[in-house]
This record gives C-alpha cells, sequence and structure tokens, in this order.
C-alpha cells in the first residue's frame, strides 16, 4: 500500500471516530426545565407536627441575594406561590391566623439568588439581615433562627425558592425560632408562575407527615 | 441519523482505498460499528443498549494467523431515570430526575489469531489488554451528584468471522463480539462491564 493511502486514513479515521463521539448524549441538553428541577425537603425529626393548629404566612416573598435580604417582593407569581403554600397548608389542616393572633407557625417564603458557586449556608442568612423577617416580626425580637444542621445541600449559581415553616408556638420556652420544615427547589426556570406553584405542590406532596387535626 | 450516514460513506470510502491480500508483514485496519450491552453493575447506573460506539485497531500480521497491534474504542452510555423520591444521608427527602452519562475509550494491546486465514469466511479470536479513559457522570436534575475522570484497566476479548469482499480479498466485512471488561468504582457501580456486538469493515493499510 502506497504512503498516499496511509495518509488518507489518518484524517478519515479521526473523522469517523469525533462524529461518533459527538453521537454522546449531553444529559443537561436531554432535560426538561422541569425535569432539571430539585424538590428537597427537611424536617425537624423531633417536630410533632399534629401539635400545630395554626399558621401565619405573610402577603410578600423575601428576596434574598447572596445571603443578605434585599428587601421584599409581590409579584403575580410571588402571590401564587403564597397562595400555593397557603392551599396547602390549609388542605392539611391548618388554619390561618394574623400574625398578631398567636400563631402556632410561622411561614417565610424566599427567593435566593446565589451568583457564586458557595454552598449556601441557611444557617447564615436568617440571622444576618435585619428586614422583613427578622424575629421581630414573628414577635420574638432579639432570638435567632435555629435551623436544622445540614442545610447547605449542594452548590448553587442560580436562583431558587425556600419556603420555612417556623415553630413560634414554642419560641418563648426554646427562645428559639425553630425552623421544623423547609422545602427547596432548584433549577431551571423555578420562578415561573406555574413552576412555582407546581414546585410547592410538589414540596408538600412529599411531606404526607405535615398535617395537623383541628 | 445524519451522522451515522457520514460515518457509512466515511467507510465506504475506506473500503475503496484498498483490496489487496494481506499476508505476513501486511497491516490491517478494523473500523466497526458497536452496539454496547450492559452487563454486571453497569445496569445499576445504565441498563438501556447504546448504539453509539465505534471499535477500531490496526493490526500487524506476524503470520498468516497472528496478527498484533492496538485496539480502541469508544462507547457511550446514557440514561434518564423518571422522577423519583431519594432520602439523602443528612434526612433530607429530595425528588429528582436522575440521568446517568458515561463515556470509555479503551487503548489497548491487541493479538488477533485467524482460525483459517484462506477461507470464504474466517473466524478469529482476539484479545485485547490495556487502560481505558473514563468519563462517567451522575446528575440529579441539572446538577452533578457525582463526576469522575479516571484511567482504568480494559480487557477485551473478542470472536468473530471475517468475510473478503472477494476471494483472497484483504478488505472485507468483520461481524463479532466482544466482551468489555473494565473495572471502575462510583456509587452502585463496580464496574463498566458489557458486551459489544459490532460490525464493519477491515481493509489493508500497508504491505
Amino acid at each position: 500500500m502506497c504512503m498516499k493511502r496511509m495518509i488518507a486514513w489518518i484524517p478519515l479515521t479521526v473523522a469517523a471516530l469525533v462524529t461518533v463521539s459527538s453521537c454522546t448524549k449531553d444529559p443537561i441538553k436531554n432535560l426538561s426545565d422541569e425535569e432539571s428541577r430539585l424538590y428537597i425537603t427537611n424536617r425537624d425529626s423531633s417536630a410533632n407536627f399534629a401539635s400545630y393548629k395554626t399558621y401565619s404566612i405573610a402577603d410578600s416573598v423575601a428576596v434574598i441575594e447572596n445571603n443578605s435580604f434585599s428587601g421584599d417582593q409581590a409579584t403575580a407569581a410571588d402571590q401564587q406561590a403564597l397562595a400555593a403554600v397557603r392551599a396547602a397548608l390549609e388542605s392539611r389542616g391548618y388554619v390561618r391566623v394574623g400574625r398578631n393572633q398567636s400563631p402556632d407557625l410561622g411561614v417565610n417564603v424566599s427567593r435566593l439568588y446565589n451568583t457564586t458557586t458557595n454552598v449556601v449556608d441557611l444557617n447564615n442568612y436568617w440571622n444576618d439581615y435585619g428586614g422583613y423577617y427578622d424575629p421581630y416580626y414573628w414577635g420574638y425580637g432579639g432570638y435567632g433562627y435555629g435551623y436544622p444542621s445540614a442545610y447547605g445541600l449542594v452548590q448553587s449559581t442560580e436562583a431558587m425558592l425556600s419556603v420555612d415553616i417556623l415553630d413560634l408556638k414554642n419560641a418563648p420556652v426554646s427562645r428559639t425560632i425553630r425552623v421544623i420544615w423547609n422545602g427547596l427547589i432548584r433549577g431551571s426556570g423555578v420562578f415561573g408562575s406555574d413552576a412555582m406553584t407546581s414546585g410547592i405542590q410538589a414540596l408538600f406532596a412529599q411531606s404526607p407527615y405535615l398535617k395537623t387535626v383541628q | 441519523m445524519k451522522q451515522h450516514k457520514i460515518v457509512l460513506l466515511l467507510l465506504v470510502f475506506l473500503f475503496a482505498l484498498g483490496a489487496q491480500a494481506q499476508r505476513k508483514g501486511s497491516t490491517q485496519f478494523d473500523i466497526q460499528l458497536n452496539a454496547g450491552l450492559p452487563v454486571g453493575s453497569l445496569k445499576n447506573a445504565v441498563s438501556d443498549h447504546s448504539l453509539r460506539g465505534i471499535k477500531a485497531s490496526v493490526l500487524y500480521a506476524v503470520d498468516d494467523q497472528l496478527a498484533i497491534g492496538l485496539g480502541t474504542g469508544f462507547q457511550d452510555f446514557y440514561q434518564k431515570y423518571p422522577r423519583q423520591l431519594y432520602k439523602l444521608s443528612d434526612g433530607s427527602d429530595m425528588s429528582a430526575v436522575r440521568s446517568f452519562s458515561i463515556q470509555v475509550i479503551p487503548i489497548l494491546a491487541e493479538a488477533k489469531w485467524n482460525f483459517s486465514p484462506d477461507a470464504a469466511v474466517r473466524p478469529y479470536a482476539a484479545l485485547g489488554l490495556g487502560g481505558n479513559l473514563i468519563n462517567y457522570n451522575d446528575y440529579v436534575g441539572e446538577f452533578s451528584l457525582d463526576q469522575k475522570t479516571k484511567i482504568g484497566f480494559a480487557a477485551r476479548p473478542d470472536l468473530g468471522v471475517y468475510i473478503p469482499f472477494r476471494k483472497g480479498g484483504e478488505s472485507g466485512m468483520t461481524v463479532g463480539a466482544s466482551f468489555n471488561f473494565m473495572p471502575f468504582t462510583a456509587g452502585d457501580v463496580t464496574n463498566l462491564n458489557h458486551v459489544g456486538i459490532h460490525a464493519g469493515f477491515s481493509l489493508p493499510l500497508r504491505k
């Protein structure tokens, strides 16, 4: 076989290998927005969810950027998210009351934006800002938020929706506002109104223990 | 599909390049499309077969029956599982669509034994031993749960037949099956073993 033929083999072989390797399925491109999302819930294992009867929820959503509170908002999508939380809690037997009527539970809904690839430290952000959901809001000025451990779940460079349920009933005794349940939605398009509503429904659906009887 | 047509055209062109008899001292090039069928613990990550593979070798004929040289290949395994609930080590519950994407590229020293060098259908047995470039990805949703890029061991015994296009010709078609032994550990996976079913062309490279 002549040298010319040998030389012809090289680019053709490389082209064949490159062509076949380009057939590799990209796992991210093969996901829809909904499939890209994670719904993560955690609970305080010592909490007896049936012992709480009432709850209060704000009518806006906290916006937290890089672990700092940057204001509260109530866009149409935010209001749908809040409505979805209210509907879920009421379907589990909890009764909504005003925050001045000694609710057993407080509910915080937050939009989190992280522009760096740091592990999100949920222990810190509740304690660091002095904004709308300052412990004063719940009538327990000076108290800290007690977060269950291991909430820095995965790295993030994007946006998340967080729903926290706070134990206000036992705060005077424990002198801390325990977060007894947290739901976190991560992934593409989490702040779309449909995505927030369906995401919140998913968070509650995977938390069947979160219920009470009046 | 378009990419498969390009590969086919390339192979036809390669075939047109040569049609000489291979005997002692000649070099043969094999290139084949390969279907990978997971076996063993690879099925814990990917149980679907993969048609996205290629197998290739360049072998020098020591004599009419024995050829030695280099073998390589590429196989892409992918599987996406429906959304389900996972229990995390910290007690959290995570609902996610999980997907695995695994690529292997063995690079092997290979020996091939032709049982009937002059027959119309020539059975062969081959064995390749060497290294394996592995790219392993485990995703939950769009987030990487585990990513490993490693070089591991690979062994590839192979059985098949070579059918020359004309009597005495050294261009022909090869069809066969191989077992790809590939130790690797990640999560529930302890190996990337898979059976390869391959078909393609064998062509003389140098004489």
